[in-house]
């Protein structure tokens, strides 16, 4: 269970994020949609620390962070229960596939290399790409890249799993093959915050949607309470503008 | 110089010389490997903005890359025994060669600190991000993901500093030090054939060079392995390529 | 330990007079070393039969010697030549009376060429090649297009990496001081020999040499900006 609570953040003079609360169950898939500048992003960057909010506290299954007091030890533990994947992939350069899928499990997480790899050989298979493991970043195309990604933050075995507009980079020829995945993973019941911009993905996949505007939660509910029924006239605004992309189903 | 030119004499040179390669390879691995050390703790006060260290640091390799390394020869040797006669220290009788492999360890610290920082700096933050987000804390973050990294951009840098550093031993001489050049300078006495002498100085410095840039082009290679292979740039494309541009 | 900081301002000023000698040894070799520079590089590049290889050897020579070597090659070397020739040919000529000033001149011009020839070289090579086909293309002739087109990003490719050049030679400067030059370091050493106080003499110099250094990368930097409003493609 992840609970934000009043979370305030300002870069400099503007206040990006204006007293959020948001709760996720254990099996949610909550995709957080919004127009850019919406403070989404910054949202999802102050669960696992990457951004540091100004007031707020973040509570993750029993360890609860207060923002302005936090210490570098809290951090870790909190992130050490929370996996990302970022919208430009992020995986280590110099690592191949493999070693990137086992660098948070041997390091982070001190297990022994013949059980990381175990772990990570099991993932990359969820994702499909077993054939890859041996390569380096630099020789797979985007989608290839972010899935292994994906199974990074897999195998680290999180409460939640944070996805930070995870297609947005990708050719649109690779989106479908990213979609997919994150929606198997999904079917699996693991908990998912997704920052995205997929809406017919967000619409499919998720079972809370929730709509930012502003530094605000501007409205949220299940897909069909905020797709079909907006209640407030800027989430009417905001999809109608997106209208006609709604299927990118595969 | 009344005598002739004598060719030959060159031949007979080298290896008198080379006698004394070891003290001008001591002098460079001394200062190549405390130059990297005190690089580190310079670039490191830069890197994580601590203050007061940082602004000492930048002064430091401000005046270090500021003054020609003759200059800082005579600084140390002058300066060294002044600074610690207070801490009863008494260097009057110390090898020059100490003098110069402190000279130049302070003086390529200085140069690796400017290039680790640029290295550091160059890693895409991306890069800890996700290490954060793996959980991996600030120190373990920056030894395994960043400084392999950023060792593959400093590294041609790296080398071309100690090359550098190896043409500028030769005047360790100035202060005392019997190096291949102290040699040399003993040999002219003696023989009065000073271009001879230089002459075989400038082989064995340009032969040890050659090997060494050879030597940084193989590990550079190996290092960058898992870059995208790009589009072979052997003889025949450059022929091409040059054709196109000269017109 | 005792410092006599007041002579290192007194010092400060005596020793100062010898910078337009320093500035000469710094200044001439970079203005000769970009001609010579320019000159191999094209050699290199068009690959003129023989001469390229005597050119290559030259380049790779002379970066790989220290800037020492080069100066008592040729201080010893061109007598020795000169003075032969004069004997062969009955010159009434004796390289003795040739100021070394000349010899240090003409080392570090060689020095200079050198590394100007590489530099030269790499911004020439990094020029798109559709500059060529495009200047072929609006009619101008091969060396039209040099001399306009590519040449000028040659030296666009050279101003970057003019302060480090600038700041290499400036140092390099103080090795004329092994031939009795009465340069900034020769003047310094003098002033120490005379008052017996090496070290404040020495830390007058090194001031002098840094704040150079520093003046020398602030106009870079100013000089870089006005520049850069035309390289923002990125040329080199």
């Amino acid at each position: 269970m992840i609970s934000l609570t009043n979370i305030h953040k300002s870069f400099g003079q503007q206040e990006v994020l204006k007293g959020i609360d948001l709760t996720v169950e254990q099996g949610d898939v909550v995709a957080i949609l919004g127009p850019s500048g919406s403070g989404k992003t910054t949202l999802l960057r102050c669960v696992n620390f990457l951004e540091r909010a100004d007031e707020g506290k973040v509570q993750i299954s029993g360890l609860t962070v207060d923002c302005k007091h936090a210490r570098k030890h809290d951090i870790v533990q909190l992130r050490r229960k929370t996996a990302m994947v970022f919208q430009h992939y992020n995986l280590f350069k110099h690592k191949t596939v493999l070693d990137n899928v086992t660098e948070g499990l041997i390091i982070a997480q001190k297990m022994s290399k013949a059980d990381a790899r175990e772990r990570a050989l099991r993932v990359l298979e969820q994702v499909g790409l077993s054939a890859k493991i041996n390569e380096y970043p630099s020789m797979l195309s985007g989608g290839q890249q972010q899935r292994v990604g994906i199974a990074r933050a897999l195998a680290l075995n999180p409460e939640v799993i944070l996805f930070d507009e995870p297609t947005s980079a990708l050719d649109p020829e690779l989106v479908g093959e990213v979609l997919s995945v994150i929606r198997s993973i999904a079917q699996e019941g693991i908990t998912m915050i997704v920052v995205t911009h997929e809406m017919g993905f967000a619409r499919e996949v998720a079972n809370r949607v929730v709509f930012m505007d502003g530094g605000s939660v501007v409205e949220e509910g299940t897909p069909e309470e905020v797709f079909v029924r907006p209640k407030q006239e800027r989430t009417r605004q905001f999809l109608s503008r997106y209208s006609s992309d709604w299927s990118y189903v595969i | 110089m009344g005598k002739s030119f004598d060719l030959s004499l060159v031949l007979d040179f080298v290896p008198e010389l080379l006698r004394y390669l070891h003290i001008t390879l001591i002098v460079l691995s001394g200062s190549i490997v405390l130059g990297l050390v005190g690089g580190v703790l310079l670039a490191v006060p830069r890197l994580y903005r601590i203050p007061v260290l940082s602004q000492l640091a930048t002064l430091y390799i401000s005046f270090m890359r500021g003054t020609p390394i003759l200059i800082k020869l005579f600084l140390v040797y002058y300066g060294l025994p002044e600074l610690l006669k207070p801490l009863g220290v008494d260097l009057s009788r110390t090898d020059p060669l100490v003098f110069v492999i402190v000279t130049y360890a302070l003086s390529d610290a200085a140069s690796f600190a400017e290039i680790f920082r640029g290295a550091v700096r160059s890693v895409d933050k991306g890069q800890t991000e996700a290490a954060y987000a793996a959980g991996l804390t600030t120190f373990q973050s920056f030894r395994r993901i960043v400084v392999p990294q950023a060792l593959i951009v400093a590294f041609p840098n790296m080398a071309n500093t100690l090359i550098g550093s190896l043409k500028d031993t030769s005047l360790a001489f100035s202060i005392g030090v019997m190096d291949m050049v102290g040699r040399g300078q003993t040999l002219i006495s003696a023989t009065s054939h000073a271009l001879e002498v230089y002459i075989s100085l400038s082989v064995v410095y340009y032969v040890i060079v050659l090997v060494l840039e050879k030597g940084f082009a193989v590990a550079e290679r190996r290092l960058q392995r898992h870059e995208r292979k790009k589009e072979v740039r052997g003889p025949a494309v450059r022929a091409e390529r040059l054709k196109r541009i000269a017109g | 330990m005792s410092i006599d900081f007041n002579f290192i301002y007194t010092s400060f000023f005596q020793i100062l007079k010898a910078l337009p000698l320093t500035l000469v040894i710094t200044i001439v070799p970079l203005i000769a070393g970009f001609g010579v520079g320019l000159v191999t590089a094209l050699i290199r590049i068009y690959k003129v039969p023989w001469v390229y290889r005597i050119a290559d050897f030259y380049v790779s020579f002379f970066r790989g010697t220290p800037m020492l070597m080069h100066l008592f090659l040729i201080y010893y070397g061109i007598p020795l030549i000169i003075d032969k020739l004069a004997a062969r040919y009955g010159w009434a000529f004796q390289s003795s009376s040739i100021p070394i000033l000349v010899f240090v001149l003409f080392a570090f011009s060689l020095t200079a060429g050198a590394y100007m020839s590489e530099i030269i070289r790499s911004g020439i090579l990094a020029v798109d090649t559709g500059q060529m086909e495009a200047a072929h293309a609006v009619g101008m002739s091969t060396s039209q297009a040099l001399r306009r087109i590519i040449l000028p990003q040659a030296v666009g490719a050279v101003l970057p990496n003019l302060c480090s050049m600038f700041v290499g030679f400036l140092h390099g400067s103080t090795l004329a001081f092994t031939v009795s030059q009465m340069d900034i370091l020769g003047k310094a050493d003098v002033v120490a020999s005379v008052s017996l106080k090496f070290l404040e003499a020495f830390i007058a110099a090194a001031l002098i040499y840094w704040g150079l250094t520093v003046i020398a990368e602030r106009i870079t930097a100013l000089l870089e900006r006005r520049v850069a409003v035309y390289s923002k493609g990125g040329v080199s």
